[in-house]
């Protein structure tokens, strides 16, 4: 990733990173300590630092960042209704521009309650929940780096259509129950996606072709995540494992249709997507087929306005992280030990500083704890989808932020994990780690039933 | 080698554990010794859902049943008296899903309920098309349409938009279609709370043994964070938007002129999550009033006055919105109407709420 001249330099960097972060680490040990054991509580740190709400409801997702200011809070109030706003096909008086291919009609439909989506295709009042992103292994990348696309098809698989227009395929999920278990005894059952996609001429798509499930997530800190410099994320990183741990995490390297440059990759499933503003205008041309000034596609004119562009980014940057819950239960600071001792930090990274040149001042600085650590990891051939994406293998995903997971069904009603939402529970999303967690894994399921229920009541207070 | 990755692992973890080993986030407000109020709030969970939200899906299924009767004798009988009935049919509906959208989620939400009644606008270019076209109208067939091609707001352009004169078979079978799918919708929504494998009732009166409600406050905090949705969208959405960009296309049930009723049944609806009470339907629970007021009695009166004063002030908003949006004349009201929505909302988030937390 780096050439020879660049290495010393980054050395001093990484120097100057250890020594803040030392610092910082310890005022936060005395300020945590300050006056601890006399029945004063400690401050704990807070899952998304000055932005964090205290809500567990299933609008917890939804609320605005608490640090905003009068004009952004204004700005991201605009965003909420730009999110929410149902496209349909032109000409139209209201949000024209729908399709004619598309997988859903607004952010919100998918991103439900600015929660997850669901592993569902074709659902009548839903649409699809989930997408799938193909390639041509024998094709042409159209930038720098990134996926081939199927011919006639692109990059991704529109299976709704306005009326008149024939969706480009039919998709379906089945699932194929796998039961296992622990060395203990105890019994689990996992499921896999078996997908099928049948195209519009009634024809299978062809077999070479690499297809990847991929389920909506959520929406919450996602302004805070952009704001960790990237030297964090180089500093972080281990692409090489140099310290044996066999944890080898790496940025992906992606295009920037703006910059038209390589920039660290940072949402996504794969890290595929630099910023929030590429990541809003790919899903609105993508999703819906809505056309923005970033990517215009044929249209003489965009679907949307640089304002709303501007307006939906926006809100995508500014939504607040609830607050844990329960952190005074004793079980859950059991389980918070059992994560560490297990290892599920080292990629699930507990605890980031956002940068102090951000372009939202509310986000800059920020001690947050998003457990993640942005990098693409090899997860083993379980969850493999055998279709890489820039830099990342078909066995990388980028480390799923964990903040508010213990909403999930709260938010939902549900429970789905993972890329594909193949896990139910978080126990399932567990026991499909493989590849570099396969250790961390198997320490999970040599665990006690106690402890492991432990681990699973620490992740539900996050 | 000394790996940076590891170091800053290290540190963060450090940092984390010691942090938060002693733990202060205290979300867990139940206390000691406070079992009668736990009593209480386990009473005013199962009022709410018994006899709020249940009640009000059940009185939408069968208005929904209603409408559908009522549009099927238009189609047979296509006459200017049917039209009206028929539009009185789409109005007594209404009633009850707006009320309802005081508690948006559960099944409502990820069951795709909301979309498939209520997605608006509708996409009329679709629309033309589909009556265009030589497709069969069947329930089925409108059932595998988008949601922006049915629902109420696609029924009720159909009801309310055109002249008896201009409706033709294609528009009686789709609208037949439509208002059937409708039914069917109502009637899911329904059921979800109250049968199946695991009704969400259940689930909501059980808070505290699941995730979806890991606590009794948590079920409780959700009502009130329905309330307030829907508060908060009232002011600042339903009338904001097309009041501040002075856009009629962005007016809610436009068509059939009833955006200051629906406005009213939504808080109405957030009266109803408030007092436990159904009163469309007689009946009395125990409501959040009464928890607040075991606290404090003025505040838990008062906010029932402001949410009481936020539907007056609707109702003062000259009829009909559309066009009152457009006029200097109606501005103080249809401000004063955002206020008072905006003053509920506050006392409801800023003294109700950490009362009862």
């Amino acid at each position: 990733m780096f050439n020879k001249g660049e290495k010393r330099s980054e050395d001093n960097y990484v120097r100057y990173v250890l020594i803040l972060t030392a610092f910082l680490a310890m005022s936060f040990v005395f300020t945590a300590c300050d006056g601890g054991g006399s029945g004063e509580e400690a401050e704990p740190i807070r899952a998304g630092g000055d932005t964090s709400v205290d809500n567990r409801t299933s609008f917890a997702f939804e609320a605005p960042a608490s640090n905003l200011s009068e004009e952004s809070l204004d700005k991201h109030l605009e965003g909420d209704i730009t999110f929410g706003d149902v496209f349909v096909t032109p000409p139209a008086p209201r949000n024209p521009g729908l399709g004619p291919l598309f997988n859903n009609v607004s952010c919100e439909a998918c991103h439900i309650k600015n929660g997850r989506g669901l592993p569902e295709f074709g659902n009548t009042g839903l649409r699809s929940l989930s997408l799938v992103r193909i390639s041509d292994p024998n094709g042409t990348p159209t930038v720098p780096g990134g996926n081939p696309p199927v011919e006639g098809l692109g990059n991704q698989i529109q299976d709704h259509a306005t009326f008149g227009f024939e969706p480009e395929a039919d998709v379906t999920l089945e699932w194929e129950e796998i039961i296992g278990n622990y060395p203990d005894g105890t019994s689990y059952n996992l499921r896999r996606p078996i997908l099928s996609v049948t195209l519009a001429n009634g024809e299978p798509l062809v077999s070479e072709y690499l297809t990847s499930v991929r389920l909506p997530p959520p929406v919450i800190g996602l302004g805070l995540l952009e704001a960790i410099p990237d030297e964090t994320l180089i500093a972080i990183a281990d692409p090489d494992d140099e310290d044996g741990d066999g944890i080898s995490g790496r940025p992906n390297m992606v295009w920037n249709i703006v910059t038209l440059e390589t920039e660290i990759g940072r949402f996504g499933r794969k890290a595929s997507m630099p910023n929030l503003r590429q990541q809003a205008a790919t899903a609105y041309f993508e999703d819906m087929g809505v056309s923005s000034p970033d990517i215009q596609g044929e249209d003489a004119e965009p679907d949307i306005d640089e304002e709303t562009l501007d307006i939906t980014t926006f809100y995508t940057q500014t939504l607040a992280v609830p607050l844990r819950l329960n952190t005074d239960d004793p079980d859950v600071a059991d389980g918070e030990n059992i994560f560490f001792d297990l290892g599920c930090n080292l990629c699930h990274l507990s605890v980031v500083e956002t940068g102090d040149d951000y372009e939202l001042p509310e986000m800059r600085n920020q001690v947050i704890q998003p457990f993640t650590d942005l990098l693409l990891h090899d997860m083993g051939e379980g969850l493999a989808d055998n279709r890489p994406d820039f830099e990342a293998t078909g066995r990388e995903w980028r480390t799923a932020p964990l903040w508010g997971i213990g909403l999930t069904a709260t938010v939902l009603g549900l429970q789905n994990y993972l890329h594909d939402g193949r896990a139910r529970t978080l126990e399932e999303a567990i026991l499909w780690h493989g590849g570099e967690a396969e250790d961390v894994k198997d320490g999970f399921m040599n665990l006690s039933k106690e402890e492991r229920d432990k681990l699973l009541k620490f992740l539900s207070s996050l | 080698m000394f790996s940076t990755k590891r170091i800053l692992v290290f540190i963060f973890s450090v940092l984390f554990v010691v942090s938060c080993g002693g733990g202060g986030d205290d979300s867990d407000g139940s206390g000691d010794g406070g079992g009668t109020n736990d009593e209480l709030i386990q009473t005013v969970i199962n009022d709410y859902v018994d006899q709020v939200v249940i009640p009000t899906y059940e009185l939408l299924s069968e208005r929904a049943t209603a409408l559908r009767v009522a549009v099927e004798v238009l189609r047979d009988d296509p006459t200017q008296e049917n039209l009206e009935a028929a539009r009185d049919a789409w109005f007594d509906a209404r009633v009850p899903w707006e009320q309802s959208e005081s508690w948006l989620f559960g099944p409502v939400d990820f069951k795709g309920h909301d979309p498939a009644l209520d997605t608006w606008p509708v996409n009329r270019t679709d629309l033309d098309a589909v009556l265009e076209s030589g497709n069969d109208l069947t329930e089925d067939f409108v059932a595998n349409l988008d949601p922006s091609l049915k629902g109420f707001h696609t029924a009720e352009y159909l009801l309310f938009a055109f002249d008896i004169e201009e409706l033709g078979d294609r528009e009686f079978d789709y609208l037949v279609s439509v208002v059937s799918d409708i039914e069917t919708t109502a009637a899911e929504l329904y059921t979800d709370w109250v049968g199946g494998e695991e009704p969400f009732g259940d689930i909501m009166k059980g808070a505290g043994s699941n995730s979806v409600f890991p606590s009794e406050e948590s079920a409780v905090e959700q009502i009130i964070e329905g309330m307030s949705i829907i508060l908060d969208e009232v002011a600042n959405g339903k009338i904001a938007e097309p009041y501040d960009n002075q856009d009629v296309e962005a007016v809610e049930s436009q068509f059939s002129f009833n955006s200051r009723q629906d406005f009213t049944d939504d808080i109405r609806g957030v009266l109803n999550s408030y007092t436990g009470d159904q009163p469309d339907l007689g009946l009395v629970g125990t409501g959040l009033n009464e928890l607040a007021a075991e606290s404090d009695p003025e505040l838990a009166q008062r906010l029932e006055d402001e949410i009481n004063a936020a539907i007056a002030a609707i109702l003062a908003i000259p009829q009909p919105f559309r066009d009152a949006i457009l006029d200097p004349d109606a501005a103080d009201e249809i401000e004063a109407a955002q206020e008072a929505c905006r003053q509920a909302f506050d006392t409801l988030n800023e003294e109700v709420l950490p009362i009862i937390q």
